[in-house]
């Protein structure tokens, strides 16, 4: 059944876009009704696939004439349902965009279309020296349109930053169907950071269709090592005297013997089965140093309690190393049909405390809570695994899992490192944020999307309405 | 600097003691609809356009309290009005940095150099400020206090003030708090300064650099009367392009090798390893030189780094006395004229320069200007590349009664 107010739309739609990228019936919208938060599920009134900005444009107009919500999505990976199409409307896929339109290398930036998947643009600059630097773990099938509306992170952020810090300048089609072009290849801009802004406003903002993109030197080589502990307390000791040394590792990742099972069984890696925390450590940059912090971080780590210390013997070894990271989650599987990821961050130094607590909840719920930290940023991934056929069990999970945030609220943290408020979290936000930084918060939507047609009932709450009633934890498939 | 000798229109000056006093005399402010003029360290009142309303001005002196140094977790939480030479003080105690490198850094507060986004020449190494600023508080213009961020290192919560807020300039909320992320200070530095004879050279040197396996921090180009006192560099040579060095003995022993090795490969003039006085002393100069207030005109340009050396040689022909600094890697120039243009600026900057900018992607402001001449929005900030439209919604949402700043940037 097609709402009347959608059916007036349909027909510029169809002019637009063309019958062949424009899905009307129930059955193939239903794909669209979710992201990689599964919980609330809601299916667009009609969603298209343009080629074009100057689509995207006539597109928002249209829907503007027709005074029907529209949204952007990309690959649909992000964790906190951002593409969720809350109350309908049309659903604006961009993943026909797809095309890499520049790589320069003199002035060391790329310009991309918003459907490019991260990993395509890792592909095009391999040899050339250069590389896109953030690498969530989903850079297989995310597109750099939604890094941008996420701001994503992933492993190597403690050293290269996350997506903000290498976007230059964006073309964006805002709420009223107009073409705008903010920063460019030159990055600096007089004025208010309106790239910055735009970047992790969860699409919000404006629907971004093209992305320059900044290019870093590749490193020379990389030592990549895996420390075994006894104890988490040692492992984030070892975390804190290795920061403490001035070094700063690519990638500073911790996970727990929860996980390390699961990994082992997928994997055979030859993970000790008994060590109660693992920490992957990547250094990189010139070959010069790279043996001299290598041999720092191994005496480190047993200074402060490592059983062992590992070290990646060729590349081959490394990216194995990787795989099993990356896919951790894929992993979880083995131990239970349903889990729920959270995304807390703490001061790093809170790491041993925030642990604790979630061992307490673990217990005190009775549920299981494994752990894959990005250990170096304090970001928590704590997985909470759980029988979603079982209500109690759901119930738990969701007071388990608010304990959680909240501690890591008073530990001076946030709710969200890098999977997006979304709908998911829009109940954390006014523990977070006083009344008066919402208000300014509106402020800034405002000035962007003043009708609030573009993704709205996101991020925000808003008073009377907050998207859906929240009854069920997420069960998420990756990071 | 006093702040009677500003050349602002202050009918006074108020020196709030806390963040909530400044909120309650904003929101006064906005109730009798009196112009705020915010001042940090009042070093940077030259860049943009002079205001003329009538005002009160804001001054955050008192407000520059050291809040949290959690030094293992790299971040450091002040008030906004703490001069960047404390900060660099205090963390240093600790091995940190905070490596944006501004002028008259004893003066110039924390909020002031994220308001103007002020940087200097290690962009190419460490970034911009907007890389650094993970949490910030502020207030509208109508006193209401905002904050954005927190005090981790990663966070996408809500909508990110600390971006918005820099480069601001002090016309979307008057910054009272910031949280900084820090970095190590490197066991080493050095500076390595090629003397080359012309801008060819310059040229080739620096798309060379682009398949460098060196990793310079700081690469800057740099011409004119103002070098040639510099005690640093050879003054026989019209022009030097330096490349500082910076990480442990092992890696810039390196990278100081290597370079000299690449050089000789392109048969390009040897490079001179500065003594570590040598290479400090020319930092502080390359640190101190777009201040330049003494200076009849001084203009920054940002395009993509290819552009820089036909830029420099535009800026030459209309100039050839002026003193010129290329962040050449990260396609900045500084120009400091010696003369006033004869022509004008409509027809030296907007005909000229900045069309050439333009063609690489870029944009001209002008530093300062003390004769006043001539300032007008496009003469002072060039093309914004934003929507005129955009910028001005925002503004009206965070200071309905344009009375934060009013009449230093574009809007109208």
């Amino acid at each position: 059944m097609v709402s009347p107010t959608i059916a007036q739309v349909l027909g510029p739609l169809r002019e637009i876009v063309g019958a062949e990228n424009l899905l009307t019936s129930a059955s193939e919208r239903i794909v669209y009704e979710c992201d990689g938060f599964v919980v609330e599920k809601n299916s667009p009134d009609a969603v298209v696939f343009p080629t074009s900005t100057d689509q995207v444009a006539r597109i928002v107009q249209a829907c503007n004439e027709a005074d029907i919500p529209f949204l952007p999505r990309g690959a649909g990976t992000s964790l906190a349902g951002g593409c969720l199409p809350v109350g309908g409307g049309v659903m604006i896929v961009l993943t026909k965009m797809k095309e890499i339109l520049e790589i320069n290398l003199r002035d060391h930036y790329a310009v991309v279309q918003p459907g490019v998947v991260n990993v395509w643009l890792t592909q095009a600059l391999s040899g050339s020296g250069y590389h896109y630097a953030p690498d969530p773990s989903s850079q297989s099938a995310c597109t750099i349109g939604g890094n941008v509306a996420t701001n994503s992170g992933g492993p190597h952020t403690l050293k290269y930053g996350v997506t903000v810090n290498h976007v230059l300048g964006v073309e964006a089609v805002l709420a009223d169907g107009s073409i705008a072009m903010i920063g460019g290849p030159a990055g600096e801009m007089p004025g208010p950071d309106l790239v910055g802004a735009m970047v992790g406003s969860e699409g919000t903002l404006a629907i971004v269709t093209r992305v320059w993109v900044r290019l870093t030197r590749d490193p020379q080589g990389y030592r990549t090592m895996l420390g075994i502990f006894e104890s988490v307390d040692d492992a984030t000791h070892a975390i804190s005297a290795i920061i403490g040394a001035g070094m700063i590792p690519a990638a500073l990742e911790m996970m727990d013997q929860g996980i390390l099972v699961a990994l082992e069984e997928a994997f055979q890696f030859g993970f000790p089965l008994d060590a109660q925390a693992i920490l992957l450590i990547e250094v990189d940059g010139l070959e010069a140093g790279l043996d001299t912090q290598r041999d720092d971080i191994i005496r480190l780590c047993e200074e402060s309690g490592a059983r062992e210390v590992r070290m990646a013997a060729d590349q081959q070894e490394r990216l194995k190393l990787w795989k099993c990271r990356k896919q951790a989650f894929g992993a979880i599987g083995r131990l239970s049909s349903s889990f729920c990821t959270q995304d807390g961050v703490v001061p790093r130094t809170q790491l041993p405390n925030i642990f604790k607590k979630i061992q307490e909840t673990s217990e005190k719920y009775d549920i299981r809570i494994v752990n894959v930290f990005h250990a170096g940023d304090g970001n928590l991934h704590p997985i909470l695994l759980f029988d979603e056929r079982d209500p109690d069990q759901v119930k738990k999970v969701m007071e388990a899992s608010g304990e959680i945030l909240e501690a890591c609220l008073e530990a001076g943290g946030s709710v969200t490192g890098e999977h997006g408020i979304g709908v998911e979290k829009i109940r954390y936000m006014n523990k977070m944020f006083r009344d008066s930084d919402l208000q300014a918060m509106r402020q800034l939507r405002d000035a962007f999307n003043p009708d609030n047609r573009l993704s709205p009932d996101k991020m925000l709450p808003t008073a009377g309405a907050c998207g859906m009633e929240q009854t069920h934890p997420g069960r998420q498939a990756a990071l | 600097m006093t702040t009677e000798t500003l050349s602002l229109p202050l009918t006074e000056t108020a020196t709030p003691v806390d963040q909530d006093e400044l909120a309650q005399q904003v929101a006064d402010c906005f109730a009798e609809q009196v112009p705020v003029y915010p001042l940090g360290g009042c070093t940077s009142l030259d860049y943009g356009l002079t205001p003329q309303q009538e005002g009160i001005g804001l001054s955050l002196t008192k407000i520059n309290r050291l809040v949290d140094f959690p030094a293992r977790d790299l971040t450091l939480t002040v008030e906004a009005g703490m001069t960047m030479a404390t900060i660099a003080e205090l963390v240093a105690e600790e091995g940190l940095q905070l490596p944006i490198h501004v002028p008259d850094a004893g003066q110039a507060s924390i909020g002031g150099v994220i308001a103007t986004n002020w940087n200097g020449p290690a962009r190419p190494g460490y970034g911009t400020i907007r890389d650094y600023v993970i949490g910030i508080s502020a207030v509208d213009g109508t006193g209401l206090p905002y904050r954005g961020g927190g005090r981790v290192v990663k966070n996408v919560a809500g909508y990110d003030f600390c971006k918005l807020l820099t480069g601001s300039l002090g016309t979307l909320g008057v910054i009272t708090q910031v949280t900084l992320r820090l970095k190590p200070i490197p066991p080493q530095a050095t500076t390595l300064a090629v003397p080359l004879s012309d801008l060819e050279q310059a040229e080739n040197l620096l798309s060379g650099l682009v398949n460098s396996q060196t990793t310079p921090y700081a690469v800057e180009l740099l011409s004119g009367e103002h070098w040639q006192d510099c005690p640093a560099l050879d003054t026989d040579s019209p022009w030097h392009l330096t490349l500082s060095y910076s990480g442990s003995e092992e890696e810039v022993n390196w990278m100081v090798g290597q370079l000299e090795q690449e050089l000789q490969e392109q048969a390009l003039p040897v490079a001179q390893q500065l003594t570590d006085d040598e290479h400090q002393q020319l930092w502080d100069e390359l640190v101190e030189f777009p201040a330049g207030k003494e200076d009849p005109l001084v203009i920054q340009a940002t395009m993509v780094p290819s552009g820089t050396t036909t830029f420099i040689h535009e800026a030459r022909q209309l100039d050839p006395a002026c003193s010129i600094q290329a962040h050449a890697a990260s396609g900045i120039v500084v120009v400091r004229f010696a003369e006033f243009p004869e022509d004008g600026l409509s027809r030296t900057l907007v005909g000229t320069l900045q069309p050439v900018a333009a063609a690489a992607h870029g944009n001209v402001v002008i530093l300062s200007n003390p004769s006043g001449r001539e300032m007008t929005a496009r003469s002072t900030w060039g093309s914004i590349p934003a929507p005129l439209s955009l910028l001005s919604r925002i503004k009206n949402n965070f200071d309905p009664g344009n009375l934060l700043n009013p009449g230093r940037f574009v809007y109208p």
